[in-house]
Formats: structure tokens, C-alpha cells, sequence
């Protein structure tokens, strides 16, 4: 299945959020991950979605029915090729320091703490697949736990 | 100022002059207010469903009246509030304007599971346009307005306002200010597009203009935006026949030689193969349901569509369109009957084929109406149905429920009135009927009002007697009893082997019934006493019950099944010859 990214701009009002999630269940969509942030104007929240569908009039759909919700100010598919879709994940990882080096200037991280000799807690950014190449590469064994935040996505 | 009468004074300032409900500890303040400044015809339900069909009944028959108002209903709290979910679904299906008042536990309790708290705005946000909380006295008047031009703006709706009991009461401050005449909305997510643009209708013209074999659709846009005799007019400049969604009747006399009738599930053979044989389909104000289109994937195979639609999330969301016209329709055809570029053609060809779709049926039907009765001698609702027609002219109101005789009051009375057909459709709420009717009389007090029931819907909904005693109203009952959910019976004749599982049903004596709420009744059992008992309905003064017994056996044909496309159609009812569907009879030229 194709993974679909919606950007949707709305108004920064309770309910709004609940109204969405509703009409992605209507529509019997898991949502991979959902980001909401606020927007450069006030009163104006940016929300981005993602979903699996391959089909293009289904995606069409749910943007075209998220336009109609009054709250919705604007909704639009971003495809990868004209946008930037990013994350960032925090990790708690088992492992020796010298295994990380490993990875410098390779991937995009920083430590931001050193429990003690081989815990450490870092923060990676980038592309979902490329955070996905970082864990496999390091070691899913190596990982205590995980916080993504989900994909944010800007358009070219 | 206080936030119940900042409420009411903006009912008042939108024209509402009739308000449905029921009262209850959260809503009290409200109705005491109202009370006190009688402004407005309080008429009270039954039971909240009731309120909320009556307040559609409002709003649907209003639309072409000089006087359009948007029905008001108003409960209180949790089962209050819970009891019109249904009406308020049924409004969203349908794009009936309409405003739900509910009264709401006090701010302080909320979220506590306080005596008769419901999550009224989770529960109603994906069953209406918009759900509205104030929570400031302020903010009360501010909300009415915009729910208002919500509900009525574009694609009707259902709107919601949920009032906490102490914002009803609470004062707002001396300085507050609002004025109703220059409130504009802020809504940056709001989108209404009436005008079409003109590149989509230069194409729509060049389509229409090269087309052999078109079918325009009258769908419920053109009664929503008054727009009947334009289409007409329309359809008589470019002499293309017009086929009618259920909610799209009435638009356009019944019997007007360019109508094939109703289209869908229980449409006219004529409807149904014009589009299977159609090379362009221009549609006006509907969104493909699949009671109108059958299977999509054999629909209308070798057509070109033009959607006409002012929601534009209908616009390509069943069937691809070939050009979408995101607009009013009343706007769309006042602009195509002005252009020259359209031009009238013969299409002989095409008008032959569809004489003899026509054909298909006819004489069968003639018959059967004729006799009147089913073969064990009860009565047959399509010659009940014509009868009325006859006697009326197709001049009155009709709210029919839903079920075999809905689709029997769609196919045979002969509709000459614009907006006389007001019946539950994408929801098919059974107990629609009887409160609706209710609604339609007070919008409309001047015009005749039949509601017609089967025996299961009336029982739905027959406590609104008690409403049509209390308020006097004129409203023509019809009860068409055949003692079986007729229209499920229907299909578990056809498709599920004859077992009539849940379907029989056992009615009290509604002679007494009606008897107990003092309205005439009058029972009929042969074909001979049809006429003079709606005569008798007719002249009397007030409102009357007539029961008819019905065959349990008659069945609303044709009927495409449920899944199935056009190519499926059954034509003849089972058990007296094979059944055959319309292929092998309407003749390939």
C-alpha cells in the first residue's frame, strides 16, 4: 500500500481534532501517525497525516471531505517527491559508545545523555525510512525504548 | 441580558416562529423564557424523535414557500437530546436545514456523568453539519446566527447548539453589544461556490449539444434551490427526458411527456434502461447513492457525466464525472437556458427506444391498478395511491414513511405541485411520516397534508396522534396495513426463499386508537369504498385516519436487487410466470 501524506490547515479549536479522527474511522483508516502543531497564523493549527491507500480517488475523498468540515481551512495530498517529510525519534539504547561512533557523520543525531557507560539517550531526525535504516543498523537489540513523533511534512 | 433570552431573541430576529420539543430539567429556563415572552408557537412533541421530523417537516415544505424558515426543535439534556439523534441523522442524509436546541447539565458537572448528561456535541458531530457549545452568555446570540447560516447555507444541514443550564441563566455583562443585521460569520473553512464556472459549462454544452442518447437527473438540489420550472424549461429547450431521484419528485409534474419517472432500486423501467443505453447523463443536485445507481461498475457503462452538485465533496466521490459543475443549480440552469450555444434536437431515435422502455410495464400496471385488489382479494397500495392521486388532482402534500408504500406514493401519484413530496430518504427513518406531516401543515396550513404509513412505520411514531389532537391539525392519515414490514417482506419473497422472518405483525384496533385521541377513522376492505372514503377524508374538516387492509403480496416493481445493476431489473413479480428481467422484453434498435 501506498503511504499517503495529508496536510491540512484548521482553525485551533476543540472538537476540530475529534472531527477528523472521526471521519479517517468513517472512511476505515488506520492512521500511521498524526502531527498537529501550531501554524505561522495565529488561531490556524497545521495537521499532518498519514495513511496506507492506493488508490487516488479514495485519497481524493478525504481530502475533498475534510474541506467541508467548517474548521477545515485547506487540506491537500504532499507527495514525496515535491515535499519534505521528516521525524524525529528519541532512543534509549543499550550499547557502547565506541558502537556508536560508528554512525557519526553517517546519520543525523546527537546524544543527549549518557546514563552511564553504554546507556545512552539520543535523538535522530530525518526521513521515517532513514530513522528505520539507523535502528536496523545499530541493533533493534540494542534499543530499551522509543518515541517518534510521527512525519511533519513541508513542501518544496 | 440573560443567555436564554439572548437565545430566543435571536430565534426571533431569523424568522423562527415555531418551536418543537419537549421539556426537562436542563432545558427548563429556556421554556420558562419563552413562555413568559410568547413569541413563538410552542407545539410540543410526543417524543423528541417527533420534534425533530416535525422541525424537518418545517424546513422541507417552507423551501418554496415566500416564507422559507428553518425548523427549530428543542429538548433538554441526555435521553432529550439522545431521542433526536435519529431525526438529526436523517436531516444530515436528506441536506434538510434544521436547529436543534438542547439544553445541557451545568458547566460545573460536566464531564462528571451528572443526572441526565449526555456528551451531546461526540454524540451529534458525525450526524450534522456543526455542533455548537457557548459557553458564555455572550457568546449565546453570536452562535444562533451562525448555526442558522450554516444549516441553510450551500448544502443544507442539521446544526446543533448544546446550552449549559447556567449559561442559559447567566447575565452578560451591561456593555454587551450584537447586531443581528450586520453579523457576518467568520468562517475561513467555510466554502460556498454558487456560480458556475464557465469553462465546465462551455464543456457541459458541447456535450449535451453532440449528445444521441441523454438522460437529465432531477435530483433534491433542484427542490432545495427552487430551481423545478427552470429545469423544465431547460429540459423543453434541449428536449432531453428527465428521470428523478426519490427527493428530486415533484420538481416537475409527474406526468410531464419529457418525465421517465423515478430512477434507482424501485425506478421506471424506462428510467433505468435510458441510463443503461445513455451516451451522456447531466445531473442536477444529487450524489449517486447506491439506491440510485446499483452496481457502479455497471453503471451507465458508455456515458459521459455532468455533475451539477454545490457540495463538491460529491462531485466524483461514486461515479467519475466527465465535468463537474461546482455550484447552485438554480444558478447553473438560469445561466444554460440563457445560452444560445444550446440548441433543441429531435433525438427521434432515442425518443422511440425510450416509448418502448415505457411500454415495458404499462399494461401490467394498468391492470393491476385497475383490479385493485391482490389475489386473496385485499387491497393493492398502488391503486390506493392512484385513486388519491385522481381525487386530488396531484395538487396535495404528501409525506409518505418508509417502505413498499413509500415507493408506491412515489411511482403513483401524479405530482403537480413544486415541493410536495417530503419523505425520509438516504436515512429511511420508518416513523418519519406521521410528525413530519405535522411540520409540512404548519409551514404550509393552506394546502392539503396526507401523511401515508405502512402498519409498522404508523406504530413507529403513532403517539404524534397526541400532537395532531393538541394542536388541531388538519393532517389526512392514511394507514395502509398489509400486517407485515411490507418492503422487507418483499425482498424475503425474492430473495430469501418466502421465510418471513420478523416481518408478520400484530396491530392494535386503530379504529379505537384513533378514537381515543377523538379523530374519525374510517376502515376500508374493498376496492369499491377506496374513492368514497378519501372523499370522505377530503371533506371533512380536520384531521382522519383511514385504515386500508392491504395484500400482503403486492410487491413494488420493478426492482432492481439490492447489489445488483440495471441489467438485473425484475419486471414481473414471481410465482405467476418466471420472473424475467427488462432485457427480454424492451426492443434493440
Amino acid at each position: 500500500m501506498k503511504r499517503r501524506a495529508i496536510l491540512a490547515f484548521m482553525l485551533d479549536r476543540p472538537g476540530v481534532l475529534n472531527k477528523v479522527s472521526m471521519l479517517i474511522r468513517k472512511k476505515m483508516y488506520n492512521v500511521d501517525t498524526l502531527t498537529v502543531c501550531s501554524s505561522r497564523i495565529e488561531g490556524i493549527s497545521r495537521m499532518t497525516i498519514t495513511l496506507q491507500e492506493d488508490d487516488e480517488a479514495k485519497v481524493d475523498q478525504i481530502i475533498k471531505q475534510l474541506e467541508k468540515f467548517t474548521e477545515v481551512v485547506s487540506a491537500k495530498e504532499l507527495d514525496t517527491d515535491h515535499s519534505y517529510w521528516r521525524e524525529v525519534a528519541i532512543v534509549k539504547l543499550e550499547v557502547d559508545a565506541t558502537h556508536l561512533e560508528e554512525f557519526h557523520g553517517r546519520y543525523n543525531f546527537e546524544v543527549l545523555d549518557q546514563k552511564s557507560e553504554d546507556i545512552h539517550i539520543l535523538q535522530v531526525a530525518g526521513s521515517t525510512r532513514r530513522i528505520d535504516a539507523f535502528l536496523d543498523e545499530v541493533g533493534q537489540e540494542h534499543i530499551i525504548e522509543i518515541a517518534r513523533t510521527g512525519v511533519t511534512a513541508l513542501e518544496k | 441580558m440573560t443567555g436564554k433570552k439572548l437565545l430566543l431573541r435571536a430565534l426571533k430576529e431569523k424568522g423562527v416562529r415555531y418551536i418543537f420539543g419537549y421539556t426537562g430539567g436542563a432545558i427548563m429556563p429556556v421554556f420558562d423564557e419563552m413562555d413568559k415572552l410568547g413569541d413563538f408557537h410552542f407545539v410540543m412533541a410526543r417524543h423528541e424523535q417527533g420534534a425533530a421530523f416535525m422541525s424537518q417537516g418545517i424546513s422541507r415544505a417552507s423551501l418554496s414557500s415566500a416564507e422559507k424558515q428553518i425548523g427549530v426543535c428543542m429538548t433538554t439534556s441526555g435521553p432529550g437530546a439522545m431521542n433526536l439523534a435519529t431525526g438529526i441523522a436523517d436531516a444530515y442524509m436528506d441536506s434538510v436545514p434544521m436547529l436543534a436546541v438542547t439544553g445541557q447539565v451545568a458547566t460545573g458537572v460536566i464531564a462528571t456523568d451528572a443526572f441526565q448528561e449526555s456528551d451531546v456535541v461526540g454524540v451529534m458531530m458525525p450526524i450534522c453539519k456543526q455542533t455548537y457549545m457557548p459557553l458564555d452568555a455572550a457568546d449565546v446570540e453570536q452562535t444562533v446566527h451562525e448555526a442558522i447560516y450554516v444549516a441553510t447555507t450551500g448544502r443544507g444541514g442539521p446544526v446543533v447548539i448544546d446550552v449549559p443550564k447556567d449559561v442559559q441563566n447567566q447575565l452578560v455583562a451591561d456593555e454587551y453589544q450584537f447586531d443581528a443585521k450586520s453579523f457576518r460569520p467568520t468562517l475561513p473553512g467555510f466554502y460556498y461556490h454558487p456560480t458556475p464556472a464557465r469553462e465546465p459549462l462551455q464543456q457541459a454544452m458541447e456535450l449535451i449539444n453532440r449528445s444521441e442518447r441523454p438522460v437529465m437527473f432531477c435530483g433534491h438540489g433542484v427542490i432545495n434551490s427552487n430551481a423545478g420550472e427552470l429545469l423544465r424549461k431547460f429540459a423543453e429547450k434541449v428536449n432531453i427526458p428527465i428521470a428523478f431521484t426519490l427527493h428530486g419528485i415533484s420538481a416537475v409534474p409527474a406526468d410531464h411527456p419529457l418525465s421517465l419517472g423515478m430512477m434507482g432500486m424501485h425506478g421506471t423501467v424506462e428510467a433505468n434502461r435510458a441510463i443503461m443505453e445513455a451516451d451522456l447523463l447531466i445531473s442536477f443536485g444529487m450524489r449517486f447513492a447506491d439506491r440510485v445507481t446499483g452496481k457502479l461498475n455497471e453503471y451507465a457503462q458508455n456515458a459521459d457525466v455532468i455533475h451539477v452538485e454545490i457540495d463538491p465533496s460529491e462531485i466524483d466521490k461514486n461515479v467519475r464525472t466527465s465535468v463537474a459543475i461546482n455550484a447552485d443549480v438554480y444558478r447553473t440552469l438560469h445561466v444554460l437556458l440563457g445560452d444560445p450555444m444550446l440548441t433543441y434536437k429531435p433525438r427521434r431515435r432515442w425518443w422511440e427506444k425510450i416509448e418502448s422502455f415505457r411500454q415495458v410495464m404499462a399494461e401490467d400496471l394498468r391492470q393491476e391498478i385497475e383490479l385493485a385488489v391482490g389475489d386473496g382479494g385485499k387491497l393493492l397500495m398502488k391503486s390506493i395511491i392512484d385513486k388519491l392521486s385522481e381525487l386530488t388532482g396531484g395538487k396535495d402534500l404528501i409525506v409518505p414513511d418508509v417502505g413498499q408504500h413509500q415507493m408506491m406514493a412515489a411511482r403513483f401519484y401524479n405530482y403537480q405541485t413544486q415541493n410536495s413530496w417530503f419523505a425520509s430518504g438516504g436515512a429511511g427513518t420508518m416513523g418519519a411520516s406521521l410528525p413530519m406531516a405535522i411540520g409540512v401543515k404548519f409551514a404550509r396550513p393552506a394546502e392539503r397534508v396526507w401523511s401515508i404509513s405502512g402498519d409498522g412505520g404508523f406504530q413507529m411514531n403513532a403517539q404524534e396522534l397526541g400532537t395532531i389532537m393538541e394542536q388541531k391539525l388538519d393532517v389526512k392519515i392514511l394507514i395502509l396495513n398489509n400486517g407485515y414490514l411490507g418492503m422487507v417482506r418483499q425482498w424475503q419473497t425474492l430473495f430469501f426463499d418466502g421465510r418471513y422472518a420478523g416481518t408478520p405483525m400484530q396491530s392494535p384496533d386503530f379504529g379505537l386508537l384513533a378514537q381515543a385521541y377523538g379523530i374519525p377513522y374510517r376502515k376500508v376492505e374493498t376496492p369499491e369504498d377506496i374513492a368514497p372514503a378519501l372523499q370522505q377524508a377530503i371533506d371533512h374538516q380536520g384531521a382522519m385516519v383511514l385504515e386500508f387492509i392491504c395484500d400482503p403480496s403486492e410487491v413494488i416493481l420493478p426492482m432492481v436487487p439490492s447489489g445488483g445493476g440495471f441489467e438485473d431489473m425484475i419486471v414481473k413479480r414471481p410465482g405467476s410466470e418466471q420472473p424475467e428481467t427488462s432485457d427480454s422484453n424492451g426492443e434493440e434498435s
